[in-house]
């Protein structure tokens, strides 16, 4: 026979039940927790950067107004690039861990050659990414509403002319190289900026493609 | 009579054949929807820019920024901008869609051509003399950058900003309308001021603003402005006004029956700016393309092959002889002086260019090419001082005597012109010839110099000079 413990509780809740709710809840907060720390860590700047090919996107952050605002308050790699919420922050490390498959099994982004012929369909993903989630990740500092700027008529532009649009509309290339949208995008022209970047003859960039 | 009306149809294909420009298509060719967004967005960001659009005939007709500023995006240089695809760079090409005529006339002409006009001279003055930040600051903000688009989609800033009358633009057209007609209100009376020239036309090369300002032309501006009709919706000298030429009125305004052009060149029999001036064809290619060939070759018949100045073959559609280019130039003096007095007018300045060439050019050309031949001078150029003395000889001060003559400042052709051009002959080029000829040196000026008739003052040594304050004039002295 089971011993009640209090008698407002109902029948089925046995000591055995109390104790597998209290340690299952207890196992439940310290999940939450790992959660929570695990999103925390991997999106520093520090855990992104362990990967060589991730410190080669970090070197134009790091001149960037997101890395250096006169303010101080610093943008790190996930409040950009991870989503705000605890869930949607683990889905997209989940997501995100394709890079991770492909820093080891793919091309080698370690070289900043092909680091940089690679770059534009990262940012084009990226670019997508934004749009699909109206810039979330922005609007967790930037409040459109609350934007002034510091000329005559921003303010009048982000309320007026700025509806239906969403940030990276507007505003792209503010932090790594600079790479034209996707539509306009020349894949020819690209080849020819990275060969003349790294000193290497035409048709270099072609031939590295070509190999993976 | 019948040859004369012959020539003047003559002149007017190479100008078209209507005296005012105005835009043949419907208004349903422009004010793309999109483009509204545009204008509110920049009233705000770039309020300056817009308003002077807004006061524009632009405006007016309803041609907004997207209408001129759209782009494919297979162009070279388009770029995604808020959500529209544009360029930033607006050429001749697009501004052609609309204004046909003037796109067509200013195609091949030598405002079109001056990257071309430099092209050889680039590595010697951007390489030896200066540096690249020159050629992006001087030379190319006059002739034109070769606009380059970098692959991340962005203008090369070594090239842009840039409104070069020459431009080579990104979808391949030359010329940058905005050279003359300011963007973004493109006014007609801007175009029309001698000011519109006057950022390339000026400085010790081609002092075309000073030379203007010290003529009678000149002064009859600065003196009725307020009488040239600039803002007019047509302006034919005679007609329209009658105060004052302008630069625009002889180089490009209708006058009478010469229709107006956009080839700027077309009127000019001679070629001002080589370094020995030659009487000049002009070429009219099927395809519209231009070129000059000297007088001195026989001029191509119709339909003939002849190289284009991009080295591609053309098929001649028709020449314009000095002659009739000479004649084109004079029915706008007829406007306002009758035909002797233009036509003595034109002797006046012929013989100028004629006295440069004989005396000074002729002479001293053959003199370096046998200073080259005889490897006396390096062929690397502006490493001995005679090159810096021979180069400003003709591209300074003997560009400057011409053009002083050909738009009557008698300051510029004398003082500032031949003057300069003789000192340096006589007491800078001649002695630095002797420097590094040597031995031949003696031969080489008797040859080119002193045994020809405009210089055989000089083998009279004992002829007094009072003008310098030393004997007096003798009877019998020449």
């Amino acid at each position: 026979m089971t011993k009640r413990l209090l008698s407002w509780l109902p029948d089925f809740i046995t000591r055995h039940v109390l104790i597998a709710l209290v340690l299952g809840g207890m196992a439940g907060i310290g999940f939450m927790v790992f959660l929570i720390e695990f999103d925390h860590y991997t999106s520093s700047e520090a855990f992104c950067t362990t990967c060589h090919s991730m410190t080669l996107a970090a070197e134009p952050y790091r001149e960037s107004v997101h890395y250096l605002p006169t303010s101080g308050v610093r943008a790190s790699c996930g409040d950009c690039h991870v989503s705000p919420g605890v869930f949607a922050a683990t889905w997209d490390h989940f997501i995100g861990g394709k890079d991770l498959f492909r820093q080891l099994f793919g091309a080698n982004y370690d070289d900043p050659v092909v680091n940089a012929l690679h770059l534009p369909e990262a940012a084009f993903s990226a670019r997508e990414w934004f749009r699909k989630r109206d810039s979330a990740t922005c609007r967790r500092c930037h409040v459109q509403d609350a934007i002034i700027g510091k000329r005559a008529d921003t303010r009048a532009i982000h309320q007026e002319d700025a509806a239906g649009k969403t940030c990276v509309d507007c505003h792209i290339n503010l932090v790594h190289q600079p790479v034209p949208e996707k539509a306009t995008f020349k894949r020819d022209a690209w080849n020819r900026m990275v060969e003349e970047q790294f000193d290497l003859a035409p048709g270099t960039a072609e031939a590295i493609l070509a190999e993976e | 009579m019948i040859s004369s009306f012959v020539r003047f149809v003559a002149l007017c294909l190479v100008a078209g054949n209507v005296v005012a420009a105005k835009v043949s298509l419907t208004p349903d060719n422009w004010g793309l929807p999109a483009g509204e967004e545009c204008v509110n967005c920049h009233s705000k960001s770039s309020s300056g820019l817009t308003a002077q659009w807004k006061g524009s005939a632009h405006a007016e007709a309803g041609v907004n920024c997207l209408d001129c500023h759209q782009a494919s995006t297979e162009d070279a240089d388009a770029i995604t901008h808020e959500g529209h695809v544009i360029a930033t760079v607006v050429s001749p090409k697009d501004c052609g869609r609309c204004h046909t005529r003037e796109e067509k006339e200013q195609r091949g002409s030598v405002h079109a051509e001056a990257v071309a006009v430099i092209k050889e001279r680039m590595p010697a003055m951007v390489t030896n003399l200066a540096g690249p930040a020159i050629e992006a600051a001087g030379c190319a903000q006059c002739h034109g950058s070769v606009v380059k688009l970098l692959g991340n989609g962005k203008l090369d800033p070594n090239t842009w900003p840039n409104s070069g009358i020459g431009r080579v633009n990104p979808d391949g057209s030359r010329g940058s309308c905005s050279s003359c007609h300011g963007r973004h209100e493109f006014s007609k009376a801007q175009a029309r001021e001698p000011q519109a020239c006057v950022r390339c036309h000026s400085g010790p090369d081609s002092p075309d603003k000073e030379v203007y300002e010290a003529s009678k032309h000149g002064m009859a501006f600065a003196t009725h402005r307020d009488k040239m009709n600039l803002n007019a919706e047509t302006w034919v000298a005679g007609k329209d006004y009658s105060a004052a030429p302008t630069c625009a009125t002889c180089h490009m305004g209708a006058a009478g029956k010469l229709p107006s052009t956009h080839d700027v060149g077309m009127r000019n029999a001679w070629n001002l700016n080589t370094p020995v001036s030659e009487r000049q064809h002009l070429i009219v290619f099927e395809d519209g393309g231009k070129r000059e060939l000297p007088a001195s070759m026989d001029a191509p018949r119709r339909g003939h092959k002849v190289p284009k100045m991009d080295g591609s073959m053309g098929k001649v559609k028709m020449v314009a002889t000095p002659e009739r280019r000479r004649q084109a130039m004079t029915m706008v003096c007829r406007e306002c002086h009758g035909k002797d007095f233009a036509n003595a007018f034109m002797d006046q300045f012929d013989g100028v260019v004629d006295l440069y060439n004989n005396k000074f050019a002729v002479p001293a050309r053959s003199i370096m090419q046998a200073l080259y031949a005889e490897q006396k001078l390096t062929p690397t150029p502006f490493d001995e001082p005679i090159e810096f003395t021979y180069w400003e000889l003709w591209h300074d001060e003997g560009a400057r005597a011409r053009h002083g003559a050909s738009m009557m400042s008698p300051n510029h052709a004398w003082w500032e012109g031949i003057y300069v051009v003789s000192r340096n002959f006589y007491s800078r080029f001649l002695p630095q010839v002797r420097e590094v000829a040597g031995d031949s040196a003696d031969a080489l000026i008797e040859k080119h110099v002193t045994s020809r008739d405009p210089h055989r003052w000089m083998s009279k040594p004992n002829a007094s000079s009072p003008i310098l304050g030393v004997g007096s004039r003798q009877v019998g002295d020449d």
